[in-house]
C-alpha cells in the first residue's frame, strides 16, 4: 500500500514537471516572481515570531506588500495565459451573458495582454503607494 | 439592402435611446435631490437631530484648521475631564468630503458657508447613490431594469429617513459609497479585469472612511465567493475580483485611524481572511486538474487530502483556540448584537437603549419600502433566471439584508437599495413581458414571435447569435454595431421589423393582449401609489429637524424653538469654561451650539462616564450635588415636556439612566423605582423616585403653571407639589419650559451647631424665622 | 477763607478712602462695638485702647440704638464687629441675626462675648456659627481644682486656665507664661465641624452648672467637651472670635494677680492681655493671612503659558506666596505646601521648594494620560487662611508625527518593501521585454 502511493507519489510528481515544462516562459517568469514575493512574506514572518511585533504597522505593511505583488501577479498571469479559455471568445454562455447584461463583448472578449499588463501596473502603484503610507 | 436599413433604424434607435437614458438619469438625480428638500422649505435650513452637530462641529473645525490639525484633534470640551480624541475615533469621510466641496466651492469663490455645505450634502449623494444603483444594476440585468432600480431608490422612504436635507450623518455618503463598491465589485466579475479591482479597492476605502457598516461588505463579499465556489460557479475572474480586494482592501482598511489594527485582528474581518485561503486552494486545485490528466488528478486528490487535513485540523484547532479566549470571541458589542438581537438587553444596557437598534414593527416595513416588499420576490425569481454571479450576488444581498433589517430598524437603510435593486429587476421584467406581448399581438403587426434566447430590452428585439454556423459571419458584422448601440428604451414602442431572421429556439411568454394591457396599467398604478407614499413619507414624517417643532392649534402654527433658545442662553450667560452636565443626548447639540464643555456626549464610549451622570440623576439632592461637584459641573441641563407635551424627554428615558447607572453602581436599583413593577411619578410614586434629583429638576415649581401640577406627558398630576431645593437654584427655564437649566450652589461658607433655633418673643428675630423652616442639610 | 475750608473737608475725605477694607489691605479700620451699656467703655478700657493703638476706629454703640446699621446703600460701614452685648435680646436699627450673618458671610470679622444668661440672640449668632452654649441659661463654668485662688470670689466660677491651642498663628510666637482667667458660660464645638477651632478649653475637671442653687439633673458639658474660648475661621476666611466670658477682656481680669489652687505659684499679672491681644491680632487679619499670585507654568526652556500640554512633557510650575504682617505682605516661608496634577485624582503630588522670598516652584514630567487636568493647590493650615487654587490645562496625546520616525526593528519591513518595489520594477523590465513565443 505504501510502496504504491510512493509510486503514485513519484508519478504524480513526474507528470506534474513536465506539465509544468511545457509552459511558456512568460508565465515562468512571472512564477518565479510569485515565489519570490512569497518567500520575502515567510521572512518577515519568521522575523515577526522571533523579534516580537512592536511597529506592528511596519510588519502589516511589509508583509502585505508582498502577498499583494504575489496577488496581482497571479492576476496578470492569469489574464495573460494563453490558454485560458474565460478571457477568449466564443463561450457561449459568457457571451450571451455578457451581451443581454449591456455590456459590449468586445470589451474584454479578448483582454489584450497591453491592457492586462497597463492594469497590473496601476494596482502595483496604488498597492505601493499605500504600503509606503502604512509603513512609517 | 433589408438589412442595412434596419441596422441603420437599430443604430438610429440604440442613439436615441442613449440620449433618452441620459436625460432620464438626470432627472433621477433632480428627484432624489427635490424630494429631500421639505424639511429646509417646511422649516429652515438647519442641521436635524444630534449626531449630525457632531459632524457639522468637526466640519467646522476641519475647515478652520486645516487637515493636519483636525487629524490630530484632540478635543478637551467633551467627556470631561477625560477629553477625546477625535482624529482616531471619529470617521472622516462625511467630514472629509463635505470640506471638499466646501473648499472647492470657496476656491472658485462661490461663498458657501459650511453649514450650507453640510445641510445639502446628504441630497447631493443620494443623487449619486441613485446614479450608482443604475450602474449596478444595469450589470447585473440591463439598462431597463438599471433606470427602474435609480427610479425607485430615488424615493424610498427609508433612505429619504436618513438623508434628507440637514441630516449631515454618516449614511448620507456611506449607502453611495456601499452601492458604488457593489458596483465595481460587480463589473470586476464580470469582465475580469484588473484595473476596475483597483476603483473597487479604492471605493471600499471611502466607504470604511465613512461608515462602521463597511463589515458588511467586508463579510457580505467572501460570502458570495464562496457561494459562487460551491455552487461550481468558480471561474478566475471570481479570482481576479475577489483577491486583490482583500490585500488591497485590509491595507486601506488599516489605514483609516478608527479602524487601524482592527482590520486584522477582529472577528469582523475573519471571513475575508478564511475565503481569502480558501480561493487560493481552489485556484491551485483547479489549476492542477487543468495541467495533468485525470488519473494523475486522482492520485494528487488523495495524496493531498490525506496530508492536508491533518495540517488543516492542527490551523483550525489553533484559531479557534484563540478566538475562544478572548471574552467577547473577538467580535464588537455591536456586532454581537446583531448576530444575538437579545445580547445587548442583557449585557450593554447602552446599545439597548437607543431607539435605533430596537428590533422594527411589521409596519415599519411598508412604511420604509413600502410596495418594493411585494416586487422583491418577484425581483429574486427573475434573478434566477437564468442565474449569473451577479444575480446571485444580488439575491446574496437581499436576503443577508433582510435578516439584518430584522434585528435593528437603523438597518432597514442597507435594505432599502437591495430592495430598490430587485423591484427595478422584477418592474422591468414584467414591463418587457407585457408590452412584448403587446407589440406581437397589435393588429398590423407582420412578424410571428421571434425568438430570443433570454430576455430583451422591450420594445425590439435585440439580434442574438446562435450555434448556428451559415449565419455567424453575416451577423458578426451586423451585431457588433449593434451591439455598440444599446438599447435603454423602455417604454413600449411600435411595432418593429426584426432585422435578422433567426432559428427560433425557444417561444417566448406571450399574454393575451387585454391581459396585458390591464397589468401593464395596474403596474403604473402601483409606481403611482408608490412615488405617493414617498412623497408623503417625505413631506410628513421624514422632514422634522427635531430641534425646532411644530404643532398646528386652533389659532395657527406653534413653533416650538425651546432647544436653542436654552443653547443660546447658555452661551451667553455662562463662562467659556463652565462645564454642563446633561443626559447624553444633548451632549454634541450643547458643544456645537452653546460651545460649552460636557460630561458626557452622544458617542457613549465610556460607559462608567454615562453611568456617573446617570446615578447622579437618580441619587437624592446632596449625593447628586457631590458627584457634580467632584466632576466640576457648573450647570446641570434638563429636558422636560410636561407642559407642552413633548414625549422624548428626560423623565421618560430616566429608567434608562438607572438602568445603566445601576449597571456600575449597584447602589441604584431599579424596583426602587417602581411602584409594583409600574412607572409612575404621580402621588403613588415611591419615595426614591420622589426625591431624586430628576424628579426635583423636571418638576420644580411646576404647580405654578397651572395649580395642580398637570403633567401632559404622562398625564398624571405629579406626586410632590410643593418643595424647595437645597442645593441646586434654578437660572433658566425656556418659554415652554422644555429645558430647565439649573446652577449647583456653591458650598456654605460656615457650618451651624447643633442647637435648634430658639423662639424668641421679641420682633427682631422675627424676619429670619421664616427662613427657620428650612432644614440645613449641611452636616 | 473759602478755600481753606474745600481743602480741609477734602483733606478730611482722605482718610476715608484709606480706611477702607481691601484686599490689598486686608487689616479691618473700622470696627463697630455693641454695648449692653457704656460702663463697658471704662471697664473694658484697656482692651478697647490696646485696639486704638494698632490703629483702629472703634465706634461705640448700645446695642438697641435705633439708629444702627451695618451698611448703607450697599456698602458696609465697618470692617468688624465686636459684641459686647451678652444680654441684649435683640438689636436696634436695621441690625438682626441675618444682617449679622450676612456681614460674616461677605468676609467681615466678628467678636462676640456671652456672659452668665446670655440671650437667645446671642445663643443663635454662636450656633450659626457651630458654636452651641449651654442650654441651661443660669449654667456657668464651674471647676473645683482649677479655679484662681481669690479673695472675694469662693464659688470656683473664677477658672484659671492654660489649655492653649498650640498655634503661634493664632497666639503668637511669645509664650503665655500665666494661665488666663475666666468666669463665664460654657459652650461646646461640634466634632464634625471643621471649621471651629477650640482655643482655651477647660480642664478635666469642669462642669457647667447653677452655681447656687443644687441642680436636679447632671450637667450637660463636663470636662474637656467644654470650651471657653473658641474661634471660627469660615470658608471665605472671615474670622469669628466666641468667648463664653465677657470679664476675660475687664480691666480687673486683665491686671489681677493668678494663683491656681493647689499650687503657690502667684503670677503677678494674668495671661489675659496677652492672650487677648494675641487673639484679636489673629481675628483681625493681622496675621495668618495668606495671598497666592502669578501662578505660572510652562515647559522647561520656554517662558510663555502654553494652552495645551503634550503627554510626557516637562514643565514648570511656580506660585508666589505671601502673608500679611499687619502692614505689609511678607513672603510667607514654609515647607509643606503642594500641588497636585489633577484629573478626578491626583496624578502628580509634588512638594513645592522655596526661594525664601515668596516664591514656590517645582517642576515635573507630565503623566503618560492624556484628559484635562488642573494644576491645584490646597492649602489648609492651622490658623492661615486657606489657599485653594486651581488652574485648567488640557493635555494632548502625540500627535501622528511625533512618534519615533524610523524605527530599528523594524528594517526588515522596511527592506522588503523596498525590496518588492524594486522587484516588480525590475520584473515589470523582463516581462515586457522577453522575447519568447
Amino acid at each position: 500500500m505504501a510502496r504504491s502511493t510512493g509510486k503514485d507519489a513519484q508519478a504524480l510528481f513526474h507528470s506534474l514537471r513536465s506539465a509544468y515544462a511545457a509552459t511558456p516562459t512568460n508565465l515562468k517568469i512571472i512564477d518565479l516572481y510569485v515565489v519570490f514575493a512569497v518567500s520575502t512574506a515567510f521572512i518577515q514572518v519568521a522575523y515577526m515570531a522571533f523579534v516580537g511585533s512592536f511597529p506592528f504597522n511596519s510588519f502589516l505593511s511589509g508583509v502585505l506588500s508582498c502577498i499583494g505583488t504575489a496577488v496581482l501577479a497571479v492576476c496578470l498571469r492569469i489574464q495573460v495565459n494563453k490558454e485560458n479559455k474565460e478571457f477568449k471568445l466564443k463561450l457561449e454562455s459568457i457571451y450571451r451573458h455578457k451581451v443581454l447584461s449591456g455590456i459590449s463583448a468586445d470589451a474584454e472578449r479578448d483582454l489584450p495582454a497591453e491592457r492586462a499588463f497597463a492594469d497590473f501596473v496601476l494596482c502595483n502603484l496604488v498597492l505601493h503607494l499605500v504600503i509606503i503610507n502604512f509603513l512609517g | 439592402m433589408a438589412a442595412a436599413e434596419t441596422f441603420h433604424g437599430k443604430t438610429l434607435r440604440n442613439a436615441f435611446g442613449n440620449v433618452f437614458s441620459f436625460f432620464i438619469l438626470i432627472l433621477i438625480g433632480v428627484l432624489a435631490f427635490s424630494i429631500r428638500l421639505f424639511s429646509v422649505i417646511k422649516y429652515e435650513s438647519v442641521i436635524h437631530e444630534f449626531d449630525p452637530y457632531f459632524n457639522y462641529r468637526v466640519t467646522q473645525f476641519l475647515t478652520k484648521s486645516g487637515i493636519y490639525d483636525f487629524w490630530n484633534w484632540f478635543d478637551d470640551r467633551t467627556w470631561y475631564p477625560l477629553g477625546r480624541v477625535i482624529g482616531g475615533t471619529v470617521y472622516p469621510g462625511l467630514t472629509l468630503t463635505a470640506g471638499t466641496i466646501w473648499w472647492f466651492l470657496n476656491s472658485l469663490n462661490v461663498p458657501l458657508s459650511v453649514e450650507t455645505v453640510c445641510v445639502f450634502t446628504a441630497p447631493i449623494f443620494s443623487a449619486f447613490a441613485s446614479w450608482a444603483t443604475y450602474l449596478l444594476t444595469k450589470e447585473v440585468k440591463g439598462t431597463g431594469a438599471g433606470l427602474t432600480a435609480a427610479a425607485l431608490l430615488a424615493m424610498v422612504p427609508s433612505y429619504i429617513s436618513r438623508s434628507v436635507a440637514g441630516s449631515y450623518d454618516n449614511e448620507a455618503v456611506a449607502i453611495f459609497a456601499l452601492i458604488f463598491t457593489f458596483y465595481l465589485y460587480i463589473k470586476t466579475l464580470n469582465t475580469g479585469s484588473l484595473f476596475y479591482a483597483t476603483l473597487n479597492a479604492i471605493a471600499y476605502f471611502y466607504m470604511v472612511c465613512s461608515w462602521g457598516g463597511y463589515t458588511f461588505i467586508i463579510n457580505l463579499i467572501p460570502m458570495h465567493v464562496l457561494l459562487c465556489i460551491v455552487t461550481g460557479r468558480y471561474s478566475s475572474r471570481l479570482y481576479i475580483a475577489y483577491a486583490p480586494l482583500v490585500v488591497l482592501g485590509t491595507l486601506l482598511a488599516a489605514l483609516v485611524p478608527v479602524v487601524g489594527f482592527n482590520a486584522v485582528m477582529t472577528s469582523e474581518h475573519f471571513a475575508s481572511f478564511l475565503v481569502f485561503i480558501i480561493i487560493h486552494v481552489v485556484a491551485l486545485v483547479y489549476y492542477i486538474k487543468g495541467v495533468l490528466s485525470a488519473k494523475m488528478f486522482k492520485v494528487a486528490v488523495t495524496l493531498i487530502l490525506s496530508l492536508g487535513l491533518i495540517v488543516c485540523f492542527a490551523v483550525m484547532a489553533v484559531l479557534i483556540a484563540l478566538v475562544a479566549s478572548s471574552p467577547t470571541k473577538g467580535w464588537s458589542g455591536r456586532s454581537l448584537s446583531l448576530l444575538d438581537p437579545t445580547y445587548a438587553s442583557k449585557y450593554i444596557p447602552i446599545i439597548a437603549s437607543v431607539s435605533e437598534h430596537q428590533p422594527p414593527t411589521w409596519p415599519s416595513y411598508f412604511m420604509d419600502i413600502n410596495v418594493l416588499a411585494f416586487l422583491v420576490p418577484a425581483g429574486i425569481i427573475a434573478c434566477f433566471a437564468p442565474l449569473s454571479d451577479a444575480s446571485s450576488f444580488v439575491v446574496l444581498y437581499i436576503v443577508t439584508s433582510v435578516y439584518f433589517s430584522g434585528v435593528m430598524v437603523r438597518l432597514m437603510l442597507v435594505l432599502a437599495p437591495a430592495a430598490c435593486i430587485l423591484s427595478g429587476i422584477a418592474l422591468s421584467e414584467a414591463f418587457e413581458v407585457f408590452t412584448r406581448s403587446i407589440k406581437f399581438q397589435l393588429p398590423g403587426a407582420s412578424v410571428k414571435p421571434q425568438v430570443d434566447a433570454g430576455e430583451t430590452s422591450s420594445g425590439s428585439a435585440i439580434p442574438e447569435n446562435d450555434v448556428s454556423k451559415t449565419d455567424k459571419t453575416e451577423d458578426t458584422l451586423k451585431e457588433r454595431p449593434a451591439r455598440k448601440n444599446r438599447k435603454k428604451d423602455k417604454e413600449p414602442v411600435a411595432v418593429e421589423k426584426p432585422s435578422i431572421k433567426s432559428k427560433i429556439e425557444k417561444r417566448l411568454l406571450v399574454l393575451p393582449l387585454e391581459a396585458s394591457i390591464l397589468a401593464i396599467f395596474l403596474l403604473v398604478l402601483l409606481g403611482a401609489f408608490y412615488v405617493v407614499h414617498c412623497v408623503w413619507a417625505a413631506a410628513e414624517a421624514y422632514s422634522a429637524p427635531s430641534i425646532v417643532l411644530t404643532s398646528h392649534s386652533h389659532d395657527g402654527l406653534h413653533v416650538f424653538d425651546d432647544f436653542r433658545e436654552a443653547y443660546a442662553w447658555l452661551s451667553h450667560n455662562t463662562e467659556v469654561d463652565d462645564k454642563v452636565a446633561s443626559w447624553w443626548d444633548y451632549g454634541y447639540q450643547t458643544t456645537a451650539m452653546a460651545n460649552r464643555t460636557v460630561i458626557v456626549d452622544n458617542n457613549t464610549w465610556n460607559n462608567t462616564h454615562i453611568a456617573t451622570v446617570g446615578t447622579a440623576m437618580s441619587s437624592p439632592e446632596k449625593a447628586a450635588w457631590e458627584i457634580f461637584n467632584s466632576l466640576d459641573v457648573k450647570y446641570v441641563l434638563v429636558v422636560f415636556g410636561g407642559l407642552v407635551g413633548y414625549p422624548s424627554d428626560d423623565i421618560n428615558k430616566f429608567l434608562w439612566m438607572v438602568r445603566i447607572g445601576g449597571g456600575v453602581f449597584p447602589h441604584i436599583k431599579e424596583p426602587d423605582y417602581l411602584r409594583d413593577g409600574q412607572y409612575r411619578i404621580d402621588s403613588q410614586a415611591t419615595p426614591t423616585m420622589l426625591n431624586c434629583l430628576m424628579y426635583k429638576l423636571s418638576y420644580y415649581r411646576f404647580v405654578e403653571t397651572d395649580g395642580k401640577g398637570f403633567d401632559r406627558v404622562r398625564r398624571t398630576e405629579i406626586g410632590k407639589k410643593y418643595f424647595k431645593l437645597t442645593h441646586f437654584e434654578e437660572v433658566f427655564t425656556t418659554h415652554h419650559w422644555m429645558v430647565r437649566i439649573y446652577k449647583l450652589k456653591p458650598p456654605k461658607n460656615r457650618i451651624r451647631g447643633k442647637t435648634k433655633k430658639s423662639k424668641s418673643k421679641s420682633s427682631g428675630i422675627s424676619p429670619k424665622r421664616s427662613g427657620a423652616g428650612k432644614k440645613n442639610p449641611w452636616h | 477763607m473759602q478755600r481753606l475750608l474745600v481743602f480741609l473737608t477734602a483733606i478730611s475725605l482722605i482718610p476715608l478712602l484709606c480706611n477702607s477694607f481691601s484686599p490689598e489691605n486686608p487689616t479691618d479700620r473700622r470696627l463697630l462695638v455693641l454695648l449692653d451699656d457704656f460702663s463697658l467703655k471704662s471697664t473694658h478700657s484697656i482692651f478697647f485702647q490696646s485696639l486704638k493703638s494698632r490703629g483702629f476706629d472703634l465706634d461705640f454703640k448700645l446695642a438697641d440704638d435705633p439708629k444702627l446699621s451695618l451698611q448703607r446703600y450697599g456698602q458696609y460701614l465697618y470692617d468688624g464687629l465686636i459684641l459686647f452685648s451678652p444680654t441684649t435680646e435683640s438689636f436696634g436699627g436695621s441690625l438682626n441675626l441675618g444682617a449679622v450673618l450676612d456681614f460674616v458671610d461677605s468676609g467681615h470679622d466678628l467678636i462676640l462675648a456671652a456672659d452668665a444668661s446670655p440671650s437667645d440672640l446671642i445663643r443663635n449668632v454662636a450656633t450659626e456659627f457651630g458654636v452651641d452654649f449651654d442650654e441651661d441659661s443660669s449654667a456657668v463654668v464651674i471647676d473645683h481644682t482649677n479655679y484662681a485662688v481669690s479673695e472675694t470670689e469662693g464659688d470656683h466660677t473664677l477658672i484659671a486656665s492654660d489649655n492653649f491651642i498650640q498655634s503661634d498663628v493664632i497666639l503668637g510666637k511669645t509664650k503665655i507664661e500665666a494661665p488666663v482667667l475666666f468666669k463665664g458660660v460654657a459652650h461646646s464645638l461640634n466634632a464634625a465641624n471643621s471649621l471651629v477651632l477650640n482655643v482655651l478649653s477647660a480642664s478635666p475637671s469642669a462642669y457647667s452648672s447653677n452655681p447656687i442653687f443644687k441642680s436636679s439633673r447632671p450637667p450637660s458639658l463636663t470636662g474637656s467637651a467644654i470650651s471657653l474660648v473658641s474661634v471660627v475661621q469660615a470658608r471665605n476666611n472671615a474670622r469669628i472670635l466666641i468667648s463664653g466670658s465677657l470679664d476675660l477682656f475687664s480691666n480687673r481680669l486683665f491686671s489681677s494677680v493668678v494663683q491656681k489652687a493647689g499650687s503657690s505659684h502667684k503670677y503677678k499679672k494674668s495671661g489675659n492681655k496677652q492672650y487677648v491681644t494675641e487673639l484679636s491680632k489673629w481675628v483681625f487679619h493681622e496675621r495668618g493671612h495668606l495671598k497666592a499670585v502669578n501662578i505660572r507654568h510652562h515647559k522647561i526652556g520656554e517662558t510663555d503659558e502654553p494652552a495645551v500640554y503634550r503627554i510626557k512633557d516637562d514643565l514648570d510650575f511656580s506660585v508666589e506666596i505671601y502673608e500679611w504682617s499687619g502692614k505689609s505682605w511678607e513672603p510667607y516661608v514654609a515647607n509643606d505646601i503642594q500641588v497636585q496634577f489633577y484629573m478626578m485624582s491626583p496624578y502628580v503630588l509634588k512638594t513645592l521648594i522655596t526661594d525664601q522670598k515668596g516664591l514656590y516652584y517645582t517642576s515635573f514630567k507630565v503623566p503618560d494620560i492624556y484628559g484635562v487636568f488642573q494644576f491645584k493647590v490646597e492649602y489648609q493650615k492651622l490658623g492661615y487662611t486657606t489657599l485653594s487654587l486651581s488652574k485648567q490645562i488640557p493635555v494632548r496625546p502625540f500627535k501622528h508625527n511625533e512618534y519615533e520616525r524610523f524605527i530599528t526593528t523594524a528594517f526588515p519591513y522596511y527592506g522588503a518593501s523596498f525590496t518588492t518595489m524594486a522587484g516588480f520594477f525590475i520584473f515589470s523590465f523582463i516581462f515586457l521585454y522577453n522575447k519568447s513565443q
